[in-house]
């Protein structure tokens, strides 16, 4: 309680007024009976250093949101499209180029298969979008598979889903920055050397723009994926009409990536064409992981963006297939032109809108990777309150993104840069392969959530997803089969252990959750157990007795222990003690082989060992005097032992070890007290030297 | 010259009782505050009885007399504004209130009216308004609750 204020005169004689002083509404707001809650000074760093630090972090970062903006944080429909489909959308720049790269094999003449081949992807993908739009409606705390798969197929399953997304998650991150970058060095060829180390600083720009919140990171990202649309849908335009009119023409041969005419056109090929293409629809499922992103009702919003982006993607994905079918257009070797970028110099010409097609392709191909920055984190964290992750997933930072998973993503994608050198071909094999089994296992999931929901429509509901299942079950063992030796491999042996991972954290948790367990409703009873303090000493000063009035506090029970390697000194403290402190007694003891920490651990040993074996085992508190330092490098001269003996004290059963910190503010009130009381009391005579048990 | 319809002040001095007609107040003053960045006073006061002395830790032991500032510091921030609070004890509601508000310099004093009939009907005012209108030097707004179905 805070002094109360001298009365202040009113206007009249005899009106009087007191003004209350409110010492907690700096830091704290009383929001019920009992309920504070934290303002942003309560978290405020006190000491120089810490709010220098948090200068600088919300210079990087951006200041502190709290909880409550968390709602003017959300997404609008047009914000969300950008942000978490910009990995949807970019993979239309080069899903045609996968199947012409398959089809050119049987020959030339079977490349008109092509626009049959992306029909059939887009069917897939109206059934995959169809499947996840009640994804977001039937679950929209997000999560996307790996809760459809949990809720309906079993919690194992769940994880399967999971692990899955997650190594696919970081393959985009991967693959989208080498992609770009490779594009880049095609044109700049000097950034070539520096591919893994620019590769990373992508992804830290990426992560860093991700860590400012999700709203400020979608306002950065939204223009490059529009102008992508808007150009991409301009050239199908253009080579539309030039189809109509008979403008279209076809383009010289270019440098074919495979040689023509090698194998024959069957089945499998034209599976394996399939498969190459449905690289389109990975981020397709982005959307249904981050419903709450969404503004109210987010449901609803997140289905319709989903809807929009499946549109957009199909659009861009058949008019590029079909407009290049009427050009001619092939798929060229690596570092030839791509499939888009013939399709726009063919109806461009190679002029400013060739150049922007090209500019706005090379930025959403950068950004595809943000996808994974909003739906990896999200995922983290539902994984994480469901005790499968570490629960640090789960809380949001400064900004209100889960600064964990951003992180992490960073970190591992940048891992698998430098481990694959930043190199496309290396790392596409392990791309896309994660994908097509969550998507498998979410159709699946789906339809037994229709045949236990049992609502209208249920039947051809479950139909339309068990088709889905089948046909991405399909495309997942044709794309683990053909990219198997290639490096799908690796994933097919990094989901199992994420999996065993993930499953070793929730019995963890379990366990740890079983040990901490109360019955409800039972009483705590008094404890009934003997408490004893025992005190390391450095010496006589005023930390020790500062420690030893907190043991009084505690117990009477009390003993200090002072360990020596110097007889003569041992003896200097024990005359001290007798006269400062006699009722405590003091155990000294003698190390001849100069060891001061383990010779304490003993005596506790010997204390505990003591005690009758048909008595309850007392609680024994260490008490730790120490003093505190004030700069940086006082830290490095003070204490050192102190962190050694609570080091070597940690987690020892019936031990209790307890800090007494000395301040030095402290030390001149107590000199000061000294100085008014007569020698001989427990105020002691300060030694001169900071304590050093 | 301001426009006919724009409220100016400087300063303002609100009058909160923890009733329904804060937050109207606290909004309605963080708006008509916002143009002109003018400067927002919310006072609380709790009345003492002549049994405890005027001085007595009361007020500030009270969550209840907190929460009622805090609350109105929560409104201020929902919509961006910005107020002072001002936890005051007091014999005298009215007088308080009034005195806070020339002890400040407001030109505005918004006060809050629960709609409250007497037995028998009357509609009650009570003794703070009739007070501040009699003798705040400021212009003061009263904001009245509205009405409840059963009085309609």
């Amino acid at each position: 309680m805070t002094a109360p204020n001298s009365p202040l005169r009113g206007r009249k004689l005899g009106d009087r007024r007191v003004v209350v002083d409110r010492p907690h509404s700096a830091y704290f707001r009383y929001a019920g009976p009992g309920v504070m809650i934290a303002k942003a000074a309560a978290s405020a760093p006190t000491t120089a250093q810490g709010r220098r630090l948090a200068r600088v972090r919300a210079f990087v970062f951006g200041k502190p949101l709290s909880s409550a903006q968390e709602i003017e944080e959300r997404l609008s429909k047009k914000l969300a499209l950008p942000i978490f489909s910009s990995d949807a959308i970019s993979s239309s720049a080069y899903a045609t180029d996968e199947i012409l790269r398959v089809l050119v094999l049987a020959g030339l003449a079977w490349m008109t298969w092509s626009i049959w081949v992306a029909a059939a992807i887009a069917l897939m993908l109206t059934i995959v979008a169809f499947s996840y739009r009640q994804v977001c409606r039937g679950y929209p705390s997000g999560g996307g598979a790996y809760v459809v798969a949990r809720e309906n197929l079993g919690p194992n399953f769940g994880l399967i889903a999971a692990a899955a997304l997650m190594v696919d998650y970081v393959m985009t991150v991967a693959v989208s920055s080498a992609s770009a970058l490779a594009n880049l060095a095609t044109a700049f060829t000097v950034i070539q050397p520096y591919k893994v180390e620019l590769g990373a600083l992508v992804i830290i720009l990426v992560t860093a723009a991700n860590l400012r919140g999700i709203r400020e990171s979608g306002n950065i990202f939204a223009i490059p994926t529009y102008l992508f649309v808007g150009m991409a849908l301009l050239a199908i335009g253009v080579g539309l009409m030039n189809t109509a009119t008979g403008a279209a023409h076809h383009l010289d041969a270019p440098l074919l990536a495979e040689t023509p005419g090698v194998q024959a056109f069957t089945m499998l090929l034209l599976l394996k064409a399939f498969a190459g293409g449905s690289v389109a629809l990975t981020g397709v499922e982005a959307i249904a992981n981050g419903v709450p992103a969404f503004k109210p009702p987010e449901a609803k919003n997140a289905a319709n963006t989903l809807i929009i982006m499946a549109v957009l993607l199909g659009v861009i994905f058949i008019g590029l297939t079909f407009v290049g079918l009427q050009y001619g257009v092939e798929a060229t070797k690596p570092g030839g032109p791509t499939v888009l970028g013939q399709v726009g110099h063919a109806v461009f010409g190679g002029g400013f809108l060739f150049i922007l097609l090209q500019i706005s392709a090379a930025l959403i191909l950068f950004l595809a990777c943000n996808t994974s920055f909003n739906a990896f984190p999200r995922l983290a964290a539902i994984l994480a309150k469901d005790d499968c992750m570490p629960r640090q997933f789960a809380f949001r930072g400064d900004r209100l993104a889960f600064s964990w998973g951003i992180v992490i993503l960073a970190a591992v994608s940048i891992a698998m840069l430098w481990a694959f050198d930043a190199s496309v071909d290396a790392l596409i094999p392990l791309y896309s392969v994660g994908v097509f089994i969550c998507f498998t296992l979410s159709q699946a999931g789906m339809v037994v959530h229709w045949r236990k929901e049992r609502s209208s429509g249920w039947a051809w509901r479950s139909l339309v997803n068990g088709f889905g299942a089948i046909l991405t079950g399909v495309v997942f063992l044709v794309v683990a089969y053909e990219k198997f030796d290639a490096g799908a491999k690796l994933v097919l042996v990094f989901i199992p252990f994420l999996i065993a991972m993930m499953m070793f954290i929730r019995h963890q948790y379990a366990a740890s959750a079983r040990q901490l367990e109360m019955k409800p409703g039972a009483a705590v009873p008094q404890p009934h157990r003997h408490n004893r303090v025992v005190i390391p000493i450095s010496g006589v000063n005023r930390a020790v007795v500062q420690a030893l009035n907190v043991a009084r506090s505690i117990t009477t029970d009390i003993r200090a222990v002072y360990v020596s390697d110097d007889p003569a000194r041992s003896d200097a403290v024990r005359e001290q003690w007798t006269q400062t402190v006699p009722d405590v007694p003091l155990v000294l003891v003698e190390s001849p082989y100069r060891a001061l920490i383990a010779p304490v651990v003993a005596y506790l040993d010997v204390l505990g060992r003591s005690w009758p074996d048909e008595r309850e085992k007392p609680i024994t508190f260490v008490l730790i005097p120490e003093y505190v330092a004030r700069h940086w490098w006082e830290r490095m001269l003070y204490n050192q032992a102190a962190k050694q003996l609570r080091a070597a004290l940690l987690g020892r059963p019936h031990t209790v070890v307890i800090n007494v910190p000395y301040r030095r503010d402290e030390a001149r009130a107590q000199a000061a007290a000294q100085a008014s009381q007569p020698a001989g009391t427990l105020v002691a005579a300060d030694n001169g030297r900071p304590p050093e048990p | 010259m301001p426009e006919a319809n724009a409220a100016v002040f400087r300063r303002a001095v609100l009058a909160l009782s923890g009733g329904p007609t804060d937050e109207m107040i606290v909004r309605l003053a963080c708006e008509l505050a916002r143009p002109t960045h003018a400067e927002l006073i919310a006072v609380h006061v709790v009345e003492l009885d002549w049994t405890k002395p005027l001085d007595a830790d009361v007020a500030e032991r009270s969550e209840e007399a907190q929460r009622v500032l805090d609350a109105a510091e929560g409104i201020a921030d929902l919509v961006h504004g910005k107020i002072e609070a001002v936890l005051v004890q007091a014999r005298d509601l009215g007088a308080a209130i009034v005195d806070e508000a020339a002890a400040r310099d407001a030109d505005l004093l918004i006060l809050g009216l629960p709609y409250k009939t007497r037995f028998g009907g009357d509609f009650a005012v009570g003794r703070a308004v009739p007070y501040a209108f009699k003798n705040a030097p400021c212009a003061v707004w009263v904001v009245r609750e509205p009405m409840g179905e059963e009085s309609r």
